[in-house]
């Protein structure tokens, strides 16, 4: 056996050039530079969008003797004692005078809600909330509770006790998370981790097949110009094989390499972005969901799974002996490729379902499966590593039946073989790979 | 299927080598077999004393039948490239990509796409990259198929500067005078099997004839005359020239002074050997025969008579 090197160098660096300078390269390339930014800019998108200014109430005092300090009290217990947070989006409390102006007013739409305060027969206060929101709508809830405790001070009040600042003074409460790596996450991010998972399967996929398809296509083409004659007399189907996959591969990673760099700078302006836009003091926001061991996990399964992949397919493509057969010849890797895409669109609403996990092993799958439970929940060091492994040793049993393949397909021209001649060719005596 | 069996010959280093059969007689796949892109079932292939499989690639230089370059590619990058995988350093590609150029009148071809060229022009540019690495032993399938007079004499130059500079040039091809003009000895195949090789020399000289071509003022006069002479028989009796076969033993002047014994006013008498080309129709379409009568035989068909 001749050693691989440097001849796959070689090979490497011709595939390389070629799919760099290729146009289409260039689009999908800026597309998806693109796509990383606009994900990185995501949970900002979400803020600005989603209505993060004040809920404002129209309060209306219609009891005789309200608490004198009903306004300021409720004020604190919906905003807490710090007033409107970063996060918290907060509450606007108005006094209004007239009870049916407050009504108007929302139906108007110029407040978000009319809180009437009176006092029953019983002399406890009541309170009646008009706004366009069911009883389980968030704000709703945080007004029940504040007017709860305002109730509560009332009665407090009217029993004599005076130290009402040491009676609702905050408990002491400490959250433990069970994945403490999962804490803090608003439902904002929690979507756009989902959204992320998802946009990281899709680009695997995309990759995958489109480049796959061009390695065989590649192959096919050097095929049916001959130029595969001369290869083969410089090098042997091992170096043309690896050169090609690693060409292929490196281009690969210059396109993920690109996308993480938009993202990165997408993540980096976020800060100064959202002080300009919400006014909110930088360095506030989260990365949602692009952490280190993300990036890193997507990186690794991306890179070996396209290895994989192309591997196989610049084998199958040496059977073709026209460009136009290359697509019926490659389609078995094509629906392996869509089973993994399918399986994770359904493993990323329970990825932590048992065949998700099982699938998430098997070396055709992990490259989709991997980052997106990674993305969505908690994968221990172990199996990350199990799963590295495993497409490792499949890597290296791709390439040495696709060299088989390879060395007995380039020079069969002519017919089109079926699979039961590509095995023959492949395992059979005038099959070797030197 | 059989393409090849039992073809045995040799070529002697430094030689310009002539590999002759009709289409389909296996020459492509013989040079396949030596290069070791294709296994043979048995029998070896060995140059100065080395199997092919344990020689480096290097010693081959080949220019295949069906002409493939990577059409998108530069003159220059295609050119780097293959040398690159032969291990020449891209300084000493580029200057000998630059001589070549020059030798065959494109030096402006270097950075045009192998696609703007004409198919003769890409031959070059093929012929090139088979001797970038400067391999001891150049093979080439049909090198002067689709080239032009001018570009057919360029690339007979190139053959005989590489075979000056101690080349070894095994080539196959349909045209014989291409192979008289150049070939010092040949093998001609025929349906697998080599059915002569050897010296060109050697090879005519194993016909056991000599042909005489004769010219004559005489018009209408008949050749009947020169069948009388003993052994001499008319191979071809053109408007120009008769031709004429004679045993090597006999003498060929007998035929000049039987002519001038006539009276004939003779203005053309030449002795030679067999032309490749006599030669080449001889031994193959005799096997073609041979073949129609053992097929007819072995399916009990009447059989002609030969006589």
């Amino acid at each position: 056996m001749r050693s691989l090197f440097p001849n796959a160098w070689v090979v490497a660096r011709r595939e390389y050039g070629v799919r760099v300078k290729n146009r289409t390269f260039a689009i999908l390339t800026i597309g998806l530079m693109l796509v990383g930014l606009g994900l990185a800019f995501a949970p900002l998108l979400f803020r600005v969008l989603g209505g993060d200014e004040p809920t404002r109430i129209g309060v209306v005092l219609q009891a005789t003797d309200p608490p004198a300090n009903a306004i300021s009290f409720l004020d604190q217990s919906l905003n807490g004692t710090g007033g409107t947070t970063a996060t918290g989006g907060g509450y606007a409390l108005e006094t209004i005078t007239d009870a049916a102006s407050a009504r108007q007013q929302v139906t108007d739409g110029t407040l978000d809600g009319a809180l009437a305060i009176g006092r029953n027969a019983s002399g406890e206060l009541s309170f009646d909330y008009f706004a366009d929101a069911s009883s389980t709508n968030r704000s709703v809830l945080a007004i029940q509770s504040a007017v709860s405790s305002l109730v509560v001070s009332d009665r407090l009040t009217a029993r004599g006790v005076t130290d009402l600042q040491r009676v609702f003074a905050p408990a002491s409460f400490a959250l433990e998370p069970l994945h403490p790596d999962q804490q803090d996450r608003s439902p904002e991010e929690l979507v756009s981790g989902y959204l992320l998972g998802i946009v990281l399967v899709v680009v695997t996929f995309m990759a995958i097949i489109m480049y796959g398809n061009w390695v065989a296509v590649g192959v096919a083409e050097e095929k049916s110009s001959r130029v595969m004659e001369l290869l083969i007399t410089a090098a042997t189907p091992r170096q043309l094989l690896f050169g090609k996959v690693l060409g292929n591969g490196a281009a690969g990673l210059t396109q993920y390499l690109s996308i993480v760099v938009a993202a990165v700078v997408g993540l980096v302006a976020q800060g100064p972005l959202s002080q300009a836009l919400l006014n909110e003091p930088a360095g506030t926001t989260d990365f949602a969901g692009l952490t280190a061991p993300v990036l890193i996990t997507f990186g690794v399964f991306f890179v070996t799974g396209f290895i994989l992949y192309c591997t196989l397919y610049a084998g199958l493509g040496a059977m073709a002996s026209r460009q136009e057969d290359v697509q019926q010849i490659v389609m078995p890797m094509t629906v392996v490729g869509m089973v993994g895409y399918f399986a994770s669109f359904a493993a990323a609403q329970s990825p932590d379902a048992a065949w998700a996990k099982l699938l998430s092993f098997i070396p055709f799958f992990s490259p989709y499966l991997m980052p997106l439970r990674v993305v969505n929940g908690s994968v221990g060091l172990p199996e990350l590593a199990l799963a590295v492994a495993l497409m490792l040793v499949f890597i290296w049993l791709a390439i040495i039946v696709a060299a088989r393949i390879y060395a007995a397909g380039v020079l069969l021209y002519g017919q089109r073989p079926g699979f039961r001649t590509v095995l023959a060719a492949t395992f059979g005596s005038s099959a070797r790979a030197r | 299927m059989t393409a090849l069996d039992e073809a045995s010959f040799t070529v002697e280093p430094g030689r310009i080598f002539g590999l002759l059969g009709a289409n389909g007689a296996g020459k492509t796949t013989c040079m396949r077999i030596v290069l070791d892109i294709l296994e043979s079932d048995g029998g070896s292939v060995t140059w100065e004393g080395m199997r092919n499989s344990e020689l480096p690639r290097r010693t081959w230089g080949y220019l295949p039948e069906e002409r493939g370059l990577y059409t998108r590619m530069r003159v220059m990058e295609v050119l780097r490239f293959f040398a690159a995988l032969y291990g020449v350093p891209e300084a000493r590609a580029t200057a000998e990509v630059e001589e070549w150029l020059e030798r065959f009148h494109v030096p402006d071809y270097r950075d045009r796409k192998i696609e703007e060229l004409s198919k003769g022009n890409q031959q070059k540019i093929q012929f090139i990259a088979a001797i970038l690495h400067d391999p001891d032993v150049l093979i080439m399938d049909e090198p002067f198929s689709g080239l032009d007079p001018v570009n057919v004499q360029l690339l007979k130059e190139a053959f005989l500067e590489m075979r000056d500079r101690g080349k070894t040039l095994i080539f196959s091809t349909h045209q014989m005078e291409t192979v008289e003009e150049l070939c010092e000895a040949i093998a001609i195949l025929d349906r697998g099997k080599v059915v002569v090789s050897g010296a060109v020399r050697d090879v005519k000289r194993a016909m056991g004839r000599q042909v005489v071509r004769l010219a004559t003022d005489g018009d209408g006069r008949g050749t009947e005359w020169l069948t009388q002479i003993p052994g001499v028989t008319i191979t071809q009796d053109r408007e120009d020239y008769v031709e004429l076969t004679v045993p090597s033993g006999s003498d060929p002047e007998a035929i000049l002074r039987a002519a001038l014994a006539r009276d004939e006013r003779v203005t053309r008498f030449e002795i030679g050997d067999p032309s490749l080309e006599e030669i080449f129709i001889e031994y193959v379409g005799r096997r073609d025969l041979e073949e129609e009568r053992h097929l007819a035989a072995g399916s009990g068909a009447p059989t002609e008579d030969p006589s």
